[in-house]
């Protein structure tokens, strides 16, 4: 082996082609580098460029003026009434703020008090030509005249040429849809202050913001539902109603609808009339039997039990003071398909004692129905339940008897019970894009209880109570509650609140439907009936027929229809409810 | 041990000598800027040492070790294995690219059981060796015949189009770039190259037919990212955003807000510079890429002094490769390249980057050990 080291000064003395292939791949070496560096430099360079340029010089003195612009301009709008626009998910005007001039005279600067107030008065008629004569010569230096004038009156005011004659430019508020969405959007005073809904809640941000506000309602939606509440209670001659449409992933209300309503451009009533009264999030309602969809949900998650077993639903329970029956009773034994067809009270009594209070209450509680829910809006009523809770009201409650719910909290748990059993919280505002999937990820329910309640609300449009909420081929599904109405804390027998909550596609439902009509009236066509069946599930059907077509949501006739294999539990039922 | 060393460490230097040979100022460099990289990872994780900033560094510890023991191998030994290896990568990549059809779409791994390899990381490596091994055997004048042209094109284009059918056209761009280097500074006439340059310039609208759909759009994007700023123009304008947002000195360490709340994509992978500038602002953008230029210039220093022409065009051409890497990189997160998915070395998320980039500065620091070193001209 060689033991001559590389260390050795040798290499120096290599001479010829060695060195010209050393001096060729250095030189070349050197350019190449060169080049790198030059390369390097440049994205140096644009470091610069991008985070001080185009970044923070270029932001900065403007991020300053802009600053105080905002300020100026907010403390401005603030003095004149400007609050940003609400808009609907689309981006159709809901809520607008419109510059309009009033109009204030000085006195001391009226040149011919007479002549200007025989001009005033023919301009605007409601003027009287005395009252104002008598004003024009107080010699005050502020006498409104006119608030918010149309530009023709303006024009007209300008022809007087009259010096004393001032205009002061502000905002007024401006509510294109009118009584469309008064409850949901609410309305706001002359200065600019939210008074109710939307324009209460978020005041601050839209008074300190330029950007509209996005709501998650469809104003196709909210006008389709509106109609039809109304055409229900005028039907049935019924004093009030209330709707709503939610998406059932990601919770957002897209039309929700309290009648009587009110013109939020012309608020004229007393806040405690009937139609300034939120019936959808503030009103709370015995939900009756619609309520037996919770019950049977917690019955069905415990896994304890199968659609083959029996109940119970020929006897009255009688507990205490309380006797329990049945409108319609079987005389038989019943399924639980058949129960929750028939809507038989005893049935579910019966179940929510197989339940048990403790498992009822929480489920009720997961389903949010137990606490005041978060809501956008300030409108919003806590629940009445029993206080103590004793076993009683564990039989009452489970088919919607003595505990009271808002409509609000009622379409948010069937959301969440047919979406797959995911929490979803019940929201006005739109969600971004991404949000689109329900991601609580807060399971409620299991995803095969949520597939056999599913089963179940559709028997029930298929063959139950609610066959007149039926639209072929949209597999909707849902539960009818007729309750009586207590008041005064007593029942009253032809008192009633009809409500029908349905939900399509049942196969992967996305919307809950729900309508309620208060005190309604049996009329010819219903042959006497005035029970949600007649009442409020064809209103149901009709808005489901009306929004498929807008939403472009095609029919499906060839699905199979998923309540199918409820039909061995079903033996020989007359129900109608 | 004798036999081990002869074969693998033994050439007229002491172990121990050689350690000390090692450049321990480039480890220092390579040192600070994996640190820059764990600090963005632990950024990026919200704060959080897990998942990404703990395994880079346990990664770290074992590939400085890596590149020691690399450093102080005998260089005629890696001169011997020049052409087996480039060899065996290639039928490594011809079987990634046999299963990977068996599988899904793109495979760019290969299980071995043990471990799992991603062979277009070795084709880098490998093919930088075997043109080195090439052109040290050759005289000036034959260099400049075109006839030996031909061996190196096929070095160079044999395990491109096996790695750009994988698909992965970002890493055979990068390993063309380096190979057409190298050849440059391995002597090929200059004229060549300003045909070969005019012939490409000539070429792109017939290779722009071929190009995927995506990758025509990242193209056409990168000239107007305006465009289409929440589409295909996300990536650029957030990270140009970000950067924006540091300003001089920039937000202060885990208060990116652009980075943290999920406005830059991919921030712990392709946009990590983006991250770091936004955090430490102009001044840290500048001080990274200051440590990037000192590793970089340290790599071409050292194939400057290396007296052989292989252990030179080695050095040569793995620094090259970095700084393409780098330079790419930082070009695409501040809008001046497109976006091409390609990653920043050693500092972006990633052990098998991690591992071929020390594995790499190994080799480059054993030229630096054996730089006075004379190998023979054949094999």
């Amino acid at each position: 082996m060689s033991r001559k080291s590389p260390f050795s000064r040798l290499s120096f003395r290599i001479m010829g082609e060695k060195s010209d292939h050393l001096n060729l791949a250095r030189g070349r070496l050197v350019l190449i580098t060169a080049f790198f560096m030059l390369c390097y430099f440049v994205v140096g360079a644009r470091l610069i460029d991008a985070t001080i340029i185009q970044g923070y010089l270029s932001q900065q003195p403007d991020a300053i003026g802009v600053d105080d612009q905002k300020k100026q301009k907010k403390s401005d709008a603030q003095k004149s009434g400007f609050r940003a626009d609400i808009l609907d998910r689309n981006g159709v005007l809901l809520a607008t703020s419109l510059k309009t001039a009033s109009l204030f005279a000085d006195s001391q600067k009226i040149l011919s008090p007479v002549e200007t107030a025989k001009g005033l008065v023919q301009i605007f008629p409601g003027l009287t030509y005395g009252d104002t004569l008598k004003k024009l010569q107080s010699g005050k230096r502020f006498i409104w005249i006119k608030r918010n004038m149309t530009p023709t009156e303006q024009e007209a005011v300008l022809n007087l040429g009259e010096p004393g004659l001032v205009f002061d430019y502000d905002y007024h508020r401006l509510y294109p849809q009118g009584n469309l969405l008064s409850h949901m959007v609410g309305y706001s005073d002359v200065d600019g202050n939210g008074l109710a809904g939307i324009e209460r809640s978020f005041n601050t941000l839209l008074n300190g913001s330029k950007d509209p506000l996005r709501l998650s309602i469809d104003v196709r939606l909210q006008h389709i539902l509106r109609r039809e509440v109304n055409r229900a209670i005028s039907d049935f001659t019924a004093v009030a109603g209330a709707g709503v449409i939610m998406d059932v992933n990601t919770g957002e209300i897209l039309a929700a609808t309290s009648l009587p309503d009110f013109d939020p451009n012309r608020v004229t009533s007393n806040p405690t009339a009937p139609e300034m009264f939120n019936r959808v999030t503030l009103g709370v309602y015995e939900p009756g039997s619609v309520f037996k969809i919770f019950t049977t949900a917690a019955l069905l998650d415990l896994k304890r039990t199968s659609f083959a077993k029996t109940y119970d639903a020929i006897n009255p329970i009688r507990e205490g003071r309380f006797t329990i029956k049945d409108y319609h009773p079987e005389k038989r034994p019943l399924t639980i398909p058949e129960i929750f067809m028939v809507s038989s009270n005893i049935g579910t009594a019966h179940m929510a004692q197989e339940v048990g209070t403790g498992n009822l209450k929480k489920a009720f509680h997961d389903f949010g129905l137990m606490t005041k829910p978060d809501f956008e809006i300030e409108e919003v009523g806590s629940p009445i339940i029993p206080n103590p809770w004793s076993e009683i009201n564990t039989l009452t409650a489970s088919y919607g008897h003595g505990i009271a719910v808002t409509p609000l909290q009622l379409v948010g748990a069937v959301g969440m019970i047919v979406n797959g059993g995911v929490r979803v919280q019940p929201s006005l505002v739109m969600r971004d894009k991404e949000g689109k999937k329900s991601d609580s990820g807060i399971r409620v329910i299991s995803k095969e209880t949520s597939l056999k309640m599913r089963q179940l609300m559709r028997l029930v449009v298929s063959n139950g109570t609610a066959r007149k909420a039926n639209v072929a081929g949209y597999n909707i599904g849902g539960k009818t509650g007729t309750a009586q109405k207590n008041v005064h804390g007593r029942y009253v027998a032809d008192k009633r609140m009809a409500a029908f909550v349905g939900a399509f596609p049942m196969n992967d439902p996305r919307y809950v439907v729900f309508v309620m009509v208060d005190e309604p009236n049996p009329n010819k066509t219903s042959y006497g009936y005035a029970t949600a069946g007649w009442v409020a599930a064809p209103a149901v059907g009709r808005v489901i027929s009306d929004m498929v077509s807008i939403l472009g949501i095609h029919p499906r006739r060839d699905e199979v229809d998923i309540s199918e294999p409820l039909k061995q539990f079903i033996h020989s039922v007359k129900g109608e409810h | 041990m004798a036999i081990f060393q002869s074969s693998l460490f033994s050439d007229e230097m002491s172990l121990l000598g050689k350690v000390r040979q090692i450049a321990w100022s480039l480890v220092f460099f390579l040192f600070i800027y994996a640190t820059i990289g764990f600090l963005s990872l632990y950024s990026a994780a919200g704060g959080h040492i897990d998942p990404w900033a703990a395994p880079q560094m346990s990664r770290f510890v074992l590939a400085v070790g890596l590149l020691v023991i690399i450093a102080v191998v005998d260089i005629k030994w890696i001169f011997r294995i020049a052409y087996p290896f480039h060899i065996l990568v290639i039928i490594l990549l011809l079987l990634v690219d046999i299963f990977g059809h068996i599988g899904m779409g793109a495979q760019r791994w290969l299980d071995l059981g043990i471990i799992k390899i991603q062979p277009s990381e070795l084709a880098k490596i490998s093919t930088i060796l075997c043109l080195a091994r090439f052109y040290h055997g050759k005289e000036v004048y034959e260099v400049k015949q075109l006839k030996n042209l031909v061996m190196p094109v096929l070095m160079i284009l044999l395990p491109v189009g096996l790695v750009v059918a994988q698909p992965d056209l970002g890493t055979g761009l990068s390993i063309v770039f380096g190979g057409v280097a190298m050849l440059f500074v391995g002597g090929v006439s200059i004229w060549l190259f300003a045909a070969g340059i005019g012939t490409a310039i000539a070429a792109i609208p017939i290779a722009w037919q071929f190009l995927h759909e995506y990758q025509q759009k990242r193209v056409l994007i990168f000239m107007n990212p305006e465009s289409d700023p929440l589409g295909a123009g996300f990536h650029i304008t957030q990270s140009k955003i970000a950067l924006g947002s540091g300003g001089i000195t920039g937000k202060g360490f885990l208060e990116g807000t652009q980075s943290h709340l999920n406005f830059l994509p991919e921030k712990h992978t392709d946009f990590i510079f983006t991250l770091w500038a936004e955090e430490w602002g102009l001044l840290g953008g500048l001080f990274l890429m200051m440590i990037l230029g000192i590793i970089i210039l340290y790599g071409y220093w050292i194939s400057f002094r290396c007296r052989s022409q292989f252990a030179r065009l080695v050095a040569f051409g793995l620094t090259i490769n970095f700084s393409v890497y780098v330079l790419v990189n930082i070009g695409m997160v501040m809008g001046l390249l497109p976006v091409v998915g390609i990653p920043l070395p050693m500092m972006s998320y990633g052990g098998t980057a991690m591992l071929s980039v020390m594995v790499a500065f190994g080799i480059i620091q054993c030229c630096h050990v054996h730089r006075d070193a004379r190998l023979p001209k054949g094999f």
